[in-house]
C-alpha cells in the first residue's frame, strides 16, 4: 500500500523539475517579478483606479525616469561598485537642460545633446577617480553626492527665477515630456528601446560580459586580459549619462528647478536595484531585474501616496524594503548553490523483481564458474581505464584511457603501447566504419572519428533540444557506446542528459530514465535524439536483421531492442529483462550471437534501496559520496545471448583477481579481448570453439565472409 | 514536549541525535598493518574465545575447547553445545559458556565431569565473555536478551538494549545483576573496584561498581569494542569485532529501511557490520570499495575490520593494531598474552594470529 503511493508519487510528481528550475539563471528574475504582481495584486484591491489608463500611463512615466537611472545604478553595481551621486546628478543635468532651454535658448536637439553630455562628464569624474585611481566606489560618490549638490544650490541661486519665469514654447520638448504614441507615454518608448539594447548589450556583446566578469571576479578578469579600469571608468560615464536621459524627461515633463530635485533619489534607486535581484558587490545583475526593481518600488511608493501615508513613513517603509531585500540577496547568493544540490538530485522508485541465481550448484544461464580466471594481462599498469577494447584487421588493439588517449597495443605480443591519438576525454564505446575510421564516444565531448592516417575529427557534440525539458539537453554529456547501421548512421547512446561522466553514482542514486539514444547521420551531418527516458543507456549494437539495435540499460538491467528501419520502425521492445547484474557494452559474437558484459552485479540491499526514493534522498544529503550504496561493480562476467533474448554461456572469474570490472568485451580471432573502466590492464581470454579468422567489423562490413 | 521538538528538528536537519558522525582513526588508533602481516598460527572452523593461565593457550572451537602448547592443537574438552565464552580461572580451572545459556566451570587436565559446577539461572541467553574476578567470583556478560550470540547483527540492527553484567558466585551458584538495559555487553575485565565492560552499541567501555553502571573511561571509539583481556604490563588488550561506518549508523536510523531489510533480506547481505567480507558481490558495495585500478583502498568504510587497542591502566588507548579493509584479519574478538607474545583470535577469517611482543615494542617504542 505505501509502496503503491511512493510508486504513484514518483512516477507522477516531477521532483526532478524543482532542481533544474532552480538551477537556471532567470529563476532569480523571476523572484522580483512575482513580488511585483503580488504588489500589483494587493494595491489595486485597495485603491480604486489603480490600474485605469491615465494612472498607468503617469506610473510609467515616472517609471520611465526613474527607470534610466536604474539602469545606471544597475550597471555600477554588476561592474562591483555604487553610484550615492545618481541623485545629485539628476539634479544637475535637469539644471543644465533647462539653462540651456529657458536662457540660452538653445534648440532642443542641442539640449538633449549638452544635458547628456553633461551627465556623461559628471559620471566621468567619479568613472576617472574609481576606476583609474582605484578610489573606494561608496565614498567617492558620497563626495560627489556632496559637491554636486552644492553646486547645484550655487547654481540655482542666481538662476532659479529666470528660469521659472521663462516659457518655452517647443512642441518637441512638450512632446518629451507629455507626448505619447498610442497612448504610450514617449518616455516609456525610449525607456524600451534602450532597455532592449541594454539587454543585448550586457548578454549578448562582448562588452557587456566584460562588466559581469569584472563585477565577478575583478582580479581574475584582470588576469584574463580585460581592461578593468577602461570598462569600470566606462561604466560611471554611462551610469551619468543614463541619469541624464532620466533628468531631461522630468525636466520636460516638469520643467521646474526646485531645491528638492533628485533628494532621496539614490535610496529610490538603490532599492529598485536590490530588490530587483542586482547583487551589491557585482558580477550578476540584468535588465530585466532593473526593471522590475523599478516597478516594484514606484507601485509602492505611489500606492502608499495614493492611500494617504504620510511622506516620512514613506521613506521608512521604502528603507524596509531596501533592508529586507538585501538581506534575501546575501543569504540567496550564498545558499544558492547548497540550495540547489540538495534538491537536484531527486531518486526515483525503481522496482526490479528478484534476480535469478547465480550460485554455483544452483544451476540456471548464470551459475558462476572460474573460467575468467586464466585471462592473460595486456599492458598491466601501463594503461588506465580502458573502457572499450577493438581491434583491427591487423590483430592491433586500441583501448581508451582515462588521460584522454586512445592507445594503441601493436600485434602480434602486444608489447608495444603507443598514443594513437590524443583526444583529451575519456573514450568510452568504440567501432569502425566501413572506411575505416575510428569512431569513438567520448565522455563529455561527444562523438569522435579517427581517420585511418590518425586525424581526429569531431562528429558531432549536440543533438536537437528536447521541447519539454527545463535542462537544455543539447549538448552531449556523456555518449557511452555506438554502433553504424548499414547505410552508415551511427547510432549511440547518453547515459545521462542531468549529470557529467563523474558523477554517474548520482545518477545511479536517482534511477531514474535520464538517458538517450542518438542518432548521428554522417551522411547529412545531422544528429537528432530517437529514444528518451532510458535507465542509463549503455551498450549498442545493430541486430542481424540491419534494421534494429539492441541496447542495453544499465541500471534498468535490461537489454531492449529498437527498430530504426522497416515495418516496426519506432517499436520498442525487451529482449532481456530483469538480469542479474548490470548490463554494459553488447558486441557481436563470431557464432551470429552476441556478447554482453555485465559490469556489476546485483546486491538486494540496493535492491530494496532502489524502492525507498526517500532514504536514497536522505542517503544522497547525509553521507559523503564515498559511504554511498553503490551498485557492485567490483564483479561481474560476460555472457553469450541469442537475439531471442535467451543465454546461451556465462563466462565469471569468482575472486576478480586478474581481472577485476569487466565493461566490455570484443572478440577477434578466437580470443575475447576484456575491457574495465576502473582496471588498469586489458585481458585476453582463449575461446573454445570459436572462428579463428573472425574479425568483427570485417565480417560486418562484407570483407569477410 | 521541547525534547520533543529537538528530536524531530534533528532528525529533520541529521542533527543531535541523527548526526551520523563516525570518529577518525586517529591518534593511539592511527591505522599500521601490524594485524594484517601478524603470523598465522592456527586456522580454525569456528573459534570464538582464547583463555590462558599464563603459559598455555586455550582456544574455544565450535564445541570443542583446545590447548595450544608447543607448537600442537590438543583437545581438552568436547561440549553438546557451541562454546560462546572461555575463561582461566586462578585456581587451573576453566570456565566455558555454552551457547550462551549455560556456565560451567571443569578442571583443565581432566576434562568435563559430572561434578562440574554448572550454572543455568538467571536467565543467561547471549553470554559472551566470562572474566576471573578478584573476589572469587565469575563475571561474565549477556549481550542481549532477545538474541543469542550469533545473531549480534539482529541485536545492532534491532536498537538492542537488554546487554546484562553478572557477577556469578560459584561456590552458592548465585548469579547476580551489576548492570543491565545495556546496548549489547560483550567483554569484561576485573579491575580494582569492580569491572569493565565494553558496551559494543555505544562504542565504549564502562566502568561497573556494586552500585551498577559508573562512568565511561573510554567512549567515542569508531569501532564496536569487544573482549578486554589483561595485559602483562598493567593494562589491557581490548579487540573490536568490526569498525562503524556512517552508512551503518545512517540505516540503524533509517526506520523504514531497517525493517525491511531485516525482513526481506539475508542477514548475510544486510546493510551492517560484519565479521568478514567481500564473500559475496551480492553483498552491499559502498562508494570508496570501488576497485580502482585492482586496488582496494584501505581507508574505505569498514564492513569488516581488525582492530586490537592497547589500553593503559586507567583505559587511555596507547597504541593499536590493524588490519585494514584490504586486508583479511578482520573480526577480532579475543587476545591472551603467552610467553612473550601477543595471540589474536580474528574470527572473521578463522585465524590464530601472533605476534611476538618485542615485536610491537619496537615497532611502538615502549
Amino acid at each position: 500500500m505505501q509502496e503503491t503511493i511512493v510508486r504513484l508519487k514518483a512516477r507522477y510528481w516531477p521532483d526532478h523539475l524543482l532542481g533544474e528550475i532552480l538551477s537556471k539563471r532567470w529563476t532569480e528574475t523571476a523572484i522580483p517579478v512575482i513580488v511585483l504582481i503580488l504588489v500589483a495584486f494587493a494595491l489595486s484591491g485597495m485603491i480604486d483606479n489603480f490600474f485605469t489608463p491615465a494612472a498607468l500611463s503617469d506610473t510609467a512615466r515616472q517609471a520611465g525616469e526613474v527607470g534610466f537611472v536604474v539602469l545606471g545604478m544597475a550597471l555600477v553595481v554588476i561592474v562591483g561598485g555604487i553610484d550615492l551621486s545618481v541623485g545629485s546628478m539628476f539634479a544637475l543635468c535637469d539644471f543644465c537642460a533647462l539653462y540651456c532651454l529657458n536662457i540660452l535658448n538653445w534648440p532642443v536637439p542641442a539640449v538633449v545633446v549638452a544635458t547628456i553630455v553633461c551627465g556623461a562628464l559628471l559620471g566621468a569624474v567619479n568613472g576617472f577617480l574609481i576606476g583609474y585611481l582605484r578610489l573606494r566606489a561608496f565614498i567617492t560618490t558620497l563626495i560627489t553626492l556632496i559637491i554636486y549638490r552644492s553646486a547645484y544650490d550655487l547654481l540655482l541661486f542666481g538662476n532659479s527665477v529666470k528660469i521659472a519665469s521663462a516659457m518655452p514654447d517647443f512642441p518637441s520638448w512638450d512632446f518629451l515630456g507629455m507626448g505619447a504614441v498610442f497612448g504610450i507615454p514617449s518616455v516609456a518608448l525610449v525607456y524600451l528601446v534602450i532597455a532592449v539594447f541594454g539587454h543585448i548589450f550586457m548578454t549578448r556583446m562582448r562588452p557587456g560580459w566584460h562588466i559581469t566578469a569584472i563585477g565577478g571576479s575583478r582580479r581574475s578578469a584582470y588576469n584574463s586580459g580585460i581592461a578593468v579600469r577602461r570598462t569600470i571608468a566606462l561604466c560611471y560615464v554611462a551610469s551619468g549619462a543614463l541619469t541624464a536621459i532620466g533628468a531631461l524627461f522630468f525636466a520636460a515633463r516638469l520643467g521646474t528647478v526646485g531645491g528638492d530635485v533628485g533628494i532621496g533619489l539614490e535610496v529610490t534607486v538603490l532599492t529598485a536595484t536590490v530588490l530587483g535581484g542586482i547583487t551589491l558587490g557585482g558580477g550578476n545583475g540584468s535588465v530585466a531585474k532593473a526593471l522590475a526593481g523599478t516597478l516594484i518600488v514606484l507601485l509602492v511608493t505611489n500606492g502608499l501616496t495614493t492611500l494617504g501615508v504620510r511622506g516620512g513613513f514613506n521613506r521608512m517603509v521604502l528603507a524596509s524594503i531596501l533592508l529586507v531585500a538585501a538581506i534575501v540577496d546575501i543569504r540567496w547568493l550564498k545558499n544558492r548553490t547548497r540550495i540547489i544540490s540538495k534538491v537536484y538530485v531527486s531518486p526515483t522508485y525503481h522496482f526490479l523483481p528478484p534476480p535469478p541465481s547465480t550460485e554455483v550448484g544452483k544451476g540456471g544461464p548464470f551459475e558462476q564458474n572460474d573460467k575468467l580466471r586464466d585471462v592473460t594481462l595486456i599492458g598491466e599498469g601501463r594503461i588506465e581505464a580502458p573502457e572499450d577494447v577493438i581491434l583491427d584487421r591487423h590483430d592491433n588493439l586500441y583501448a581508451g584511457s582515462r588521460h584522454g588517449d586512445i592507445i594503441r597495443f601493436l600485434a602480434p605480443d602486444y608489447q608495444t603501447m603507443e598514443v594513437y591519438a590524443h583526444i583529451g576525454g575519456q573514450p568510452l564505446g568504440m567501432a569502425f566504419d566501413r572506411q575505416d575510421n575510428l569512431y569513438c564516444c567520448i565522455g563529455g565531448m561527444g562523438l569522435y572519428r579517427i581517420t585511418p592516417d590518425r586525424k581526429i575529427e569531431k562528429a558531432t557534440d549536440e543533438t536537437n533540444r528536447s521541447l519539454y525539458s527545463v535542462n537544455d539537453d543539447s549538448r552531449l554529456r556523456l555518449a557511452d557506446d555506438l554502433d553504424i547501421a548499414d547505410d552508415g548512421r551511427i547510432f549511440f547512446s547518453e547515459a545521462t542528459v542531468r549529470y557529467e561522466m563523474h558523477e554517474w553514482p548520482v545518477d545511479g542514486l536517482e534511477a531514474r530514465g535520464n538517458g538517450r539514444i542518438i542518432c548521428y547521420d554522417p551522411n547529412k551531418g545531422t544528429t537528432h535524439t530517437v529514444l528518451r527516458g532510458l535507465k542509463f543507456p549503455n551498450g549498442i549494437c545493430i541486430a542481424s536483421d540491419g534494421q534494429s539495435i539492441l541496447f542495453a540499460e544499465t541500471f534498468g538491467c535490461s537489454i531492449k531492442r529498437y527498430w530504426f528501419d522497416g515495418p516496426s520502425k519506432g517499436k520498442v521492445e525487451v529482449v532481456m529483462d530483469n538480469l542479474p547484474g548490470y548490463p554494459d557494452n553488447i558486441n557481436l559474437a563470431s557464432d551470429g550471437n552476441y556478447w554482453l558484459a555485465l559490469v556489476g552485479m546485483r546486491s538486494p540491499a540496493l535492491d530494496l534501496a532502489w524502492r525507498m526514493p526517500g532514504f536514497r534522498k536522505r542517503m544522497g544529503k547525509r553521507l559523503p559520496i564515498d559511504e554511498w550504496l553503490f551498485p557492485n561493480i567490483n564483479t561481474g562476467c560476460v555472457v553469450k545471448f541469442n537475439e531471442k533474448g535467451e543465454i546461451l554461456e556465462s563466462f565469471w572469474d569468482l575472486k576478480g583477481v586478474n581481472h577485476p570490472m569487466i565493461t566490455s568485451m570484443r572478440e577477434h580471432r578466437g580470443h575475447l579481448y576484456l575491457g574495465g573502466i576502473s582496471n588498469n590492464r586489458i585481458g585476453r581470454y582463449k575461446l573454445a570453439n570459436a572462428d579463428p579468422d573472425f574479425v568483427q567489423y570485417d565480417r560486418r562490413w562484407g570483407k569477410q565472409s | 514536549m521541547i525534547a520533543a521538538l529537538r528530536d524531530f528538528t534533528d532528525r529533520v536537519f541529521g542533527r543531535g541525535s541523527a548526526a551520523i558522525t563516525v570518529p577518525p582513526f586517529d591518534g593511539a588508533l592511527k591505522p599500521n598493518q601490524m594485524l594484517e602481516g601478524a603470523e598465522v598460527v592456527a586456522e580454525f572452523a569456528q573459534p570464538n574465545d582464547l583463555a590462558s593461565h599464563g603459559d598455555d593457550l586455550y582456544i574455544a572451537d565450535g564445541v570443542a575447547v583446545l590447548r595450544h602448547a608447543a607448537g600442537a592443537m590438543q583437545v581438552v574438552a568436547h561440549f553438546d553445545r557451541e562454546v560462546t565464552a572461555l575463561c582461566a580461572l586462578p585456581d587451573g580451572r576453566l570456565a566455558v559458556a555454552l551457547d550462551g545459556r549455560e556456565v560451567r566451570v571443569f578442571s583443565a587436565a581432566n576434562g568435563p565431569a559430572d561434578t562440574d559446577v554448572v550454572i543455568s539461572s538467571g536467565n543467561m541467553t547471549a553470554v559472551n565473555a566470562l572474566a576471573a574476578a578478584s573476589s572469587g567470583s565469575l563475571l561474565a556478560t549477556d549481550g542481549s536478551a532477545s538474541y543469542p550470540t550469533s545473531q549480534w547483527a539482529h541485536d545492532l540492527m534491532s536498537h538492542g538494549r537488554s546487554g546484562r553484567v553478572l557477577s556469578i558466585d560459584l561456590a552458592s551458584k548465585q548469579v547476580q545483576v551489576l548492570a543491565s538495559g545495556l546496548r549489547y555487553a560483550f567483554g569484561v575485565a576485573a579491575s580494582r573496584d569492580g569491572a569493565i565492560v565494553s558496551e559494543s552499541w555505544r562504542h565504549r567501555l564502562l566502568m561497573i561498581g556494586t552500585k551498577g553502571a559508573g562512568r565511561s573511561p573510554l567512549d567515542n571509539l569508531p569501532v564496536y569494542p569487544s573482549r578486554l583481556c589483561p595485559a602483562a604490563g598493567g593494562g589491557f588488550w581490548l579487540t573490536a569485532f568490526t569498525g562503524r561506518t556512517q552508512l551503518v549508523e545512517f540505516v540503524l536510523r533509517e526506520n523504514a529501511y531497517r525493517r525491511r531489510m531485516m525482513q526481506e533480506i539475508d542477514p548475510e547481505f544486510w546493510v551492517a557490520p560484519r565479521l568478514n567480507s567481500g564473500n559475496s558481490f551480492r553483498e552491499p558495495m559502498q562508494g570508496a570499495h570501488l576497485k580502482t585500478m585492482g586496488v582496494v583502498k584501505p581507508w574505505a568504510p569498514p564492513r569488516s575490520y581488525g582492530l586490537v587497542i592497547r589500553l593503559s591502566p586507567d583505559c587511555v588507548p596507547r597504541y593499536s593494531l590493524h588490519s585494514r579493509v584490504d586486508g583479511h584479519n578482520h573480526g577480532v574478538v579475543a587476545a591472551a598474552e603467552v610467553g612473550g607474545a601477543l595471540y589474536v583470535l580474528a574470527k572473521g577469517a578463522g585465524r590464530l594470529l601472533r605476534l611476538p611482543l618485542k615485536d610491537i615494542e619496537a615497532e611502538f617504542g615502549t
